[in-house]
């Protein structure tokens, strides 16, 4: 299947996702339980990898600055701004990527081979609708918070090399990270982050929802989500940067 | 009743049906047997709009599926009940969730009449004291009735069954027979049902229509099949000795 038949299936797919509701209450009902298995549960691994990357990056920032004219305090800068431009929308998006987008694929491609998708089709109800807007919508809703997560622990953790090592004083990295803060940058951070987020659960749910044959076709599915979802990122990144920064 | 109109169906250049027609009535349990490829499965989904035919037409009580518009195919669908040859059971929801789904997303009935109806739907199946239990902490043939719950919640007028004694032991298909049977004489349902179980051939077969490579090689009733003419037929039914001895004894009885 050549990208032009893909982009106009994944188109077709959209449009009935993104039709109204048959019943609003089941949608809502739907779209909590979304929040909370793609959402919430996405929470304790922001929060391990956020407070890892913020500490190495304050490390490595430190270890790598050998210019004596530099301030002490652009380590905290440093590691504000890495965080706040690339880690927490971009990288964290990429993360999530692997871990929602495989969810996401497995769960609609699983539901399609045991015919529980066509079920629903036969009933009259919308299954696209039914099954991928809550999670459109729970996803998209909730990145902005795990961004906000993110960014948080991202800081704690740098915070926490300042106060187990000798590489930066607590007071100087706290100074760095509120100097010259540009407010735009979170802003920034969480437009792209909602766009990433719109990415990972429409396109991983394209591949779930056209998935066909069996357990091994559902991996493949899987996998085929992850890769492209990422490679999507990554492209409009740079679009997104372009146009967001310039 | 559907009736089936020189039905066409192909997928790139391998032509699966080749123009089926055949009369499916009200009240009986009408049957689609033939060997695997055959054509049956397509011809099912054909039948229930998971595809759509090259060629030909489907007429669900002298209402044309062509002809329909989306709104007439959304309000025919909820006359519809089917029941998957994997049970297809919603594995997120629990049995009592997954009677309740097109009581929920059709039915105007208030909440309570809903889950009035859900259980009464699950008691008529013989399944008591599951309703909170998931599909995979059921056994195959409770999968299976859940499914027939699920399926005759909305008071379909037509059911489909794809291979339902699948994975079954013998007693627990005998079962899902007759329960297929039972509902469709109270519900006054056309029942069609997709099989190449010679003991469902036997115990429901009220109508029998035989696919041999897509098109429709004979058709007839339980008590004709054995006595048909049709070699493709005979080497079909006859293929286990065991049964053909027994079942041919069993008719001269």
């Amino acid at each position: 299947m050549n990208l032009l038949q893909h982009v106009g299936r994944y188109s077709i797919l959209m449009y009935q996702t993104f039709s109204v509701p048959q019943k609003w209450k089941l949608f809502f009902k739907q779209t909590v339980k979304e929040i909370e298995k793609l959402g919430a549960n996405s929470l304790p691994i922001t929060f391990i990898i956020s407070l890892f990357m913020g500490a190495v990056m304050t490390m490595q920032t430190q270890m790598n600055i050998e210019n004596p004219l530099l301030p002490s305090y652009t380590v905290g800068l440093v590691t504000r701004d890495t965080l706040l431009l690339e880690f927490c929308s971009s990288i964290l998006c990429l993360i999530l990527a692997g871990k929602v987008g495989s969810n996401i694929a497995s769960e609609i491609g699983t539901m399609r081979i045991s015919e529980q998708i066509d079920a629903m089709d036969i009933m009259g109800v919308n299954s696209a609708n039914y099954i991928i807007l809550p999670k459109i919508a729970g996803f998209v809703l909730f990145i902005p918070l795990l961004v906000i997560w993110s960014m948080f622990c991202g800081l704690i953790g740098g915070y926490f090399i300042s106060l187990t090592t000798d590489l930066i004083t607590p007071a100087t990295y706290i100074y760095g990270i509120q100097y010259w803060f540009i407010p735009w940058y979170v802003y920034y951070s969480l437009i792209k982050s909602v766009i990433f987020a719109f990415v990972i659960a429409s396109v991983s749910s394209y591949y779930g929802y056209y998935a066909y044959g069996g357990a091994l076709d559902v991996g493949k599915a899987s996998t085929n989500a992850v890769v492209n979802s990422s490679i999507l990122i990554l492209m409009l990144n740079v679009i997104l940067t372009k146009i967001l920064l310039s | 009743m559907i009736q089936l109109e020189d039905i066409h169906k192909s997928f790139d250049q391998n032509e699966v049906l080749k123009g089926i027609s055949a009369v499916f009535e009200t009240g009986k349990t009408n049957l689609i047997i033939g060997q695997s490829g055959s054509g049956k499965t397509v011809l099912l989904k054909c039948i229930i709009g998971l595809l759509e035919p090259d060629s030909g037409d489907i007429l669900y009580d002298n209402r044309r599926f062509a002809e329909m518009g989306q709104k007439e195919r959304t309000n025919l669908r909820s006359e519809l009940g089917m029941l998957f040859q994997g049970s297809a059971l919603f594995d997120s929801m629990t049995v009592a969730e997954n009677v309740l789904f097109p009581l929920r997303m059709f039915s105007e009935l208030n909440d309570e009449d809903k889950v009035k109806r859900a259980r009464y739907c699950l008691d008529r199946v013989g399944l008591k004291d599951v309703y909170s239990l998931f599909p995979s902490e059921i056994s195959g043939g409770m999968q299976k009735r859940a499914a027939i719950a699920r399926a005759i919640s909305l008071n379909p007028k037509y059911l489909f069954c794809d291979e339902p004694n699948s994975g079954l032991d013998p007693l627990t298909s005998i079962k899902i027979d007759e329960l297929i049977m039972d509902i469709t004489e109270e519900y006054k349902m056309t029942t069609i049902i997709n099989t190449h179980d010679m003991n469902s051939v036997v115990t429901m077969g009220e109508k029998i229509i035989f696919i041999y490579q897509g098109n429709k090689e004979w058709e007839g009733s339980k008590e004709e099949l054995f006595h048909a003419k049709n070699e493709k037929l005979n080497e079909f039914v006859f293929a286990s000795k065991f049964f053909q001895k027994n079942t041919e004894n069993a008719f001269k009885e």
